[in-house]
């Protein structure tokens, strides 16, 4: 009978993981379970709860993505009222998300990730961390702090909340943008385009070219992809149809009220979150690391893969860049770091071209809903993958039934299966240390769980 | 509120989740402290609900560091009372509470450890022993939690009145 390593917690993840890697009796890996913690429950909370209290109560499944839960929470109460916002209210909307989403991005790939690259992925503990960072590149730390710090200030400064925020409600938002607001934030945004160009020019200089053998072996898998993306296919973070790519890079796109015919939701008695797999793919999900069945991946590197186009020219041209080095659909894991940065460009771009459209500042921010019984898909694209909120309520707008499906439950077989080819890859004959470990941690931290 | 969190020298975070019983205690205390309390103006606080990590890391990196951060949170020891208000040291938390040290999305412990090992802010980790932790959604605190809000309170003005530092903030540096 092997052993079992533990890796718990698994550091600088956004959630809570950890990982079981069982050996043989000869030291070799037999096989890996991921665990991540869930939310359990919700669904149920939520019955008999108004609709348009939910894009309130939903800022607490999440800590992390907040914004992105508010806002697929305030579609879903849309389509449920069948009312379509106002332009300027869905610009604000998309603002919002736009600002959350470059400080997210920022987040992860300079403290989250960078400890494995600036600081090297063998060296210690003690000093491969964000202080670490510091200590390796000390302006640029400043610096991120300023612009996280920044898109912390604009939300709180016009949202009201950057943590827990009201902003959004069925029908629209709660309140307009004056010509001084866009003015002043509008200096801002530049500002953090001008920080996310520097960034993407950083990383493809230091991190991705220096690190390309780890990039090509660490946590590979060959798998499908999901993501958002408009009528022409390009990348869209709000709003669109959903475009299920399988692994040779043919795929289905489908409305998003539809997901149900296109993914279905597994349970393994080992794990408490669910395991959502394509159901069109075949007798899914297989976790067969030579052979997956029905298992997808979301999140960015799912985006740039799923998409035919960014929204914006600086992002395009990354891509274009990106394609023309790793093709398309590219599977290697670690991908995911250069993939968020092409999505921070697009969104950092966007931030600017919302806040240089004169309609933003109209009034005319909310349309009037009224109880109904009907049924609401909010998707959006979370910063960690696909957010489905599916609502329905009855004739008084009481919930009468919810189904979520987040952005980390999507990639959970993906996830289990990078783990698996990482630790098989790296631990042989029951050989391993905190090096190797911390490698394997490396092939999860890329999905941003 | 968040604009002030370079520019107090003592901070205080409540941290939970409301949604699950006892995990609101850290919110529960913010907002009692709020609503009873006259802060002194060198104090920010702070429901951070499951979002701390991200304002730690920026912290953590910052040229402008507080003196003092109080994290207010629920805790689970099997070895305490229900509703026992009590101080976690930062480096005293063993390796294997890291993981189960509360229901949060988040694993603030190493973040914390760094901050405490690396700079001179002084942590302070104030916890409530926790009754009911449901595994599903079940807003609200137990009796029990909810009569340890006060006795939290009562703590937390101590370390803010009798300890309070006289500068607003300094360059520590590390």
């Amino acid at each position: 009978m092997g052993k079992v390593v533990n890796i718990q917690p698994v550091t600088r993840i956004e959630g809570h993981a950890k990982v079981a890697i069982h050996l043989d009796d000869a030291g070799n890996v037999a096989d890996t379970r991921l665990h991540i913690q869930t939310l359990r429950g919700f669904e149920k909370f939520v019955e008999g709860r108004p609709v348009e209290e939910m894009p309130r109560i939903v800022c607490h499944i999440c800590g992390i993505c907040p914004w992105s839960h508010h806002l697929a929470s305030s579609k879903a109460g849309d389509a449920c009222f069948g009312v379509t916002p106002p332009p300027a209210a869905v610009k604000l909307r998309r603002l919002m998300q736009m600002i959350a989403y470059v400080g997210d991005k920022l987040l992860h790939f300079y403290f989250l990730a960078a400890p494995d690259f600036l600081i090297g992925p063998d060296a210690d503990y003690a000093v491969r961390n964000v202080v670490g960072i510091l200590s390796a590149a000390p302006d640029i730390a400043k610096q991120v702090v300023h612009y996280r710090h920044l898109t912390a200030q604009i939300l709180e400064n016009f949202a009201g909340r950057a943590i827990h925020p009201t902003f959004s409600i069925p029908g629209g938002v709660s309140k307009p943008m004056t010509e001084a607001e866009r003015l002043e934030m509008l200096d801002h945004a530049k500002g953090l385009l001008d920080f996310s160009k520097f960034t993407i020019k950083f990383a493809k200089e230091n991190v991705f070219a220096k690190y390309m053998d780890a990039i090509k072996a660490l946590g590979v898998i060959k798998v499908g992809y999901l993501g958002l993306v408009t009528d022409d296919g390009t990348l869209d973070f709000y709003d669109g149809k959903l475009r299920m790519m399988r692994p040779d890079g043919t795929y289905d796109d489908f409305a998003d009220d539809a997901y149900l015919d296109h993914i279905g939701e597994h349970v393994e008695p080992w794990s408490y979150q669910k395991f959502p797999y394509a159901k069109t793919w075949g007798d899914g999900p297989v976790m067969d690391l030579d052979n997956p069945v029905g298992v997808y991946r979301t999140n960015c590197l799912a985006r740039i893969n799923v998409c035919d186009k960014m929204a914006t020219p600086l992002a395009q041209t990354e891509l274009e860049e990106f394609r023309d080095n790793f093709g398309r659909p590219a599977h290697l894991t670690l991908l995911y770091h250069y993939a968020r940065l092409i999505e921070l460009l697009q969104c950092a771009e966007h931030t600017v071209e919302l806040l240089e459209d004169p309609e933003i500042t109209s009034p005319d921010i909310h349309t009037k809903v009224v109880p109904r019984t009907g049924r609401g898909v909010g998707c959006v694209e979370a910063p960690r993958g696909t957010l489905i909120h599916d609502y329905e309520s009855n004739d008084e707008g009481l919930i009468s039934r919810a189904n979520l499906i987040v952005g980390t439950t999507h990639n959970n077989a993906a996830m289990n299966l990078s783990v698996k080819q990482a630790a098989k890859e790296l631990i042989k004959d029951g050989t391993y240390d905190q090096a190797i470990l911390n490698k394997v941690e490396m092939a999860i931290r890329a999905y941003d769980p | 509120m968040i604009g002030q969190l370079f520019d107090k020298p003592i901070l205080i975070f409540g941290c939970g989740n409301i949604l699950f019983g006892d995990d609101g205690f850290g919110p529960a205390v913010v907002n009692h402290l709020k609503a009873n309390y006259v802060l002194p103006d060198d104090v920010l606080v702070m429901d951070m609900g499951t979002s701390i990590r991200d304002t730690l890391f920026d912290l953590s990196l910052s040229e402008k560091k507080p003196k003092k951060i109080i994290i207010v949170d629920a805790a689970d020891q099997s070895d305490r009372k229900q509703g026992e208000v009590f101080e976690i040291p930062v480096e005293g938390i063993p390796e294997k509470k890291t993981a189960d040290f509360s229901l949060h999305q988040f694993p603030a412990v190493n973040i914390l450890q760094e901050l405490k090992n690396l700079t001179r802010i002084d942590i302070v980790v104030l916890v409530a022993q926790t009754e009911v932790v449901p595994d599903t959604i079940k807003p609200g605190l137990s009796e029990t939690m909810q009569a340890a809000v006060s006795d939290a309170c009562e703590r937390i003005m101590q370390y803010v009145t009798s300890k309070n530092p006289k500068k607003p903030y300094e360059d520590q540096g590390l």
